[in-house]
């Protein structure tokens, strides 16, 4: 055992060839794309059959050395304090991950590793641009095994390393159902501007007499099946459910992604109530979880922080209830003064900032309505601040700050002695 | 009315160092002057160009004079203080803030100095909590005082962390 602590274990073997797959995929996918776009202008049907299949298997090759060179280089060890993983073939790296640093940890399975019943792990820490870690591929089941143990140990329990960690008890709070996540991407404000867009090329195209603008259309056509295709996918058979250590979301058509978010790592909840939707009362709930802004670059995680795409109040309230413990009753409720509207013309009706027992709520917008609880136990820091044209109208921001994220509090343009007299209030309540 | 950047009730702002002062004429004031210098003195040499250099000299040398005066303004603006509970930073004259980072939830502190500041003795002290937006820098803190303000700070951060 003290051996193989030293040296490490290793990945799967297949990590290199998934890797491969994934590599010449992309290559395929990002030639194909130029050409359809005509930048491989009069190379003839042969020629882009074969730069293609070329791109392909070239790109399967170069994946497959790269995989196989990286999994071979790479070790992790999992000790009594931490995790570690070492990589790197002319540079070594070595990261270091402290358990009680851990914010969160997700299982992903990409289209490819799903096929050999792989998984990657990824590990969400506090602070930093390179905060996250990933580990890939294991076998799911050893995956998962990881998960519950670094979860474990997030939580300051000791757990066997070789012994099966017990299978938590998970109950289903909610499977939000295809249908509605279709229609309700079809009635937010993207799509809809989407369309407009299209629609206004067409007009032009009329009414300029120009059949050339017609190919408007195209690219926004384009723009409207993405967002669609990538929300509907991303987002398939999407489930929340909760467990002993935190709240589950699996979600994902393709690659299937399994998110943990334990309660107490939740820095705060959005809830977004785009325009068309509070019609029918629709919500959607984000949060912010420290680390999971540092991989809103990679393409896997672009909703990472959606905790329920699209709910009802009923349902958004009870699961604010059990994230942020809070009694309801409102402490200072404080409000943009009228000398504020130039800064927002109109936005400055429909913001407050509200003070209540264990939580700071804030209200913003009036196309997309915004609502935003910080626990002031997460609070992290409270700023107030003036410009010169604030000084001029006599008004002053506060902000209470947390992690990057959705997440964002403040009470915009306040009466300057109001808003000093909630920055005094508010630091004397974070402690 | 009560300044709305005033320290909390019972402390008092601790002025950072006016060697920040130098430092930011040194490295801002004078290299403008240089340049504005070097536009009049090719505005001299060259006759088809002569009025846009001596314009852009004269513009030049007026930032210069400018950023000369706001070195001195902004410095005496920043501040901080150590309250029981929390630190407390202020700073700027047009965009004033003020903002009050509680002992515990500081992750660590880092202690900042290029040459020409240590030339002059001064560092920058900055705050990490988990949050971007707190921007806890403090600037043209003496040596001395940057080094026990790390202690101190670092100090009261563990025996009052919550962790993120």
């Amino acid at each position: 055992m003290s051996n193989e602590e030293a040296i490490g274990h290793r990945t799967h073997p297949l990590t290199g060839a998934v890797q491969g797959a994934l590599w010449g995929g992309g290559a395929f996918l990002a030639i194909l794309g130029s050409l359809i776009s005509g930048e491989g202008g009069g190379v003839g049907v042969a020629g882009i059959t074969f730069g293609v299949g070329g791109a392909a298997v070239a790109g399967v090759i170069i994946g497959l050395i790269a995989g196989y060179v990286g999994w071979y280089f790479t070790r992790y060890v999992i000790d009594g304090t931490e995790l570690r993983i070492t990589h790197g073939v002319l540079t070594k790296k070595s990261r270091r991950i402290p358990y009680e640093r851990i914010q969160s940890v997700d299982v992903a399975e990409p289209l490819v590793a799903r096929i050999f019943k792989l998984a990657e792990l990824r590990i969400d820490m506090a602070g930093g641009s390179e905060s996250t870690t990933t580990l890939r591929f294991l076998p799911i089941d050893e995956v998962r095994r990881l998960r519950r143990l670094l979860l474990a140990r997030a939580h300051g329990e000791s757990m066997e390393i070789g012994g099966d960690p017990v299978v938590e008890q998970r109950s289903l709070i909610t499977r939000v159902p295809t249908e509605r996540i279709v229609i309700g991407t079809m009635l937010s404000l993207d799509f809809l501007a989407a369309i407009a867009a299209a629609i206004a090329a067409v007009v032009a195209a009329f009414v300029f007499d120009q059949a050339a603008l017609a190919f408007g259309v195209l690219p926004t056509g384009g723009a409207v099946i993405q967002i669609i295709a990538k929300r509907v996918i991303e987002q398939w058979d999407f489930t929340l459910s909760r467990g002993d250590r935190g709240l589950r979301i699996e979600r994902g058509l393709l690659s299937r992604t399994s998110q943990t978010i334990p309660y107490d790592r939740v820095q705060g909840i959005a809830v977004k109530e785009p325009f068309v939707w509070r019609r029918f009362s629709w919500q959607r709930l984000e949060v912010d979880v420290a680390g999971y802004a540092s991989r809103s670059g990679d393409d896997a995680g672009v909703d990472i922080s959606t905790l329920l795409p699209i709910s009802d109040p009923a349902l958004a309230e009870a699961i604010i209830a059990e994230l942020v413990p809070a009694r309801t009753e409102v402490i200072t409720t404080d409000r943009p003064t009228q000398r504020s509207w130039p800064f927002a013309p109109i936005g400055w009706r429909y913001r407050w900032i509200e003070a209540r027992h264990g939580v700071v709520v804030s209200r913003r917008g009036w196309i997309e309505r915004t609502t935003c609880l910080v626990p002031h136990v997460k609070s992290q820091s409270v700023e107030i601040r003036q410009g010169p044209l604030q000084r001029w109208r006599g008004v002053a921001t506060v902000e209470v700050h947390t992690p990057p994220g959705p997440v964002d509090v403040d009470g915009s343009h306040l009466n300057q002695s109001e808003a000093r007299r909630f920055w005094d209030d508010q630091v004397a309540r974070v402690h | 009315m009560a300044n709305p950047f005033d320290p909390v009730v019972g402390a008092e702002w601790t002025r950072v160092s006016p060697a920040l002062i130098k430092v930011r004429r040194l490295t801002i004031s004078l290299p403008l002057t240089a340049l504005a210098i070097g536009l009049f003195v090719a505005g001299g040499l060259i006759e088809s160009a002569r009025w846009p250099l001596v314009a852009a000299a004269a513009l030049v040398f007026s930032g210069a004079a400018w950023t000369w005066s706001w070195a001195e303004r902004n410095t005496a603006a920043w501040g901080y203080a150590e309250t029981e509970r929390e630190l407390l930073i202020t700073s700027g004259v047009w965009w004033r803030r003020l903002v009050a980072v509680p002992y515990g939830r500081m992750q660590f502190v880092d202690v900042q100095a290029g040459p020409v500041h240590r030339l002059f003795g001064i560092a920058t002290v900055t705050l990490h909590t988990a949050s971007t937006e707190t921007a806890g820098h403090i600037l043209g803190v003496e040596a001395a005082e940057a080094a026990r303000l790390r202690n101190a700070l670092t100090e009261l951060g563990e025996s009052r962390g919550a962790g993120v």
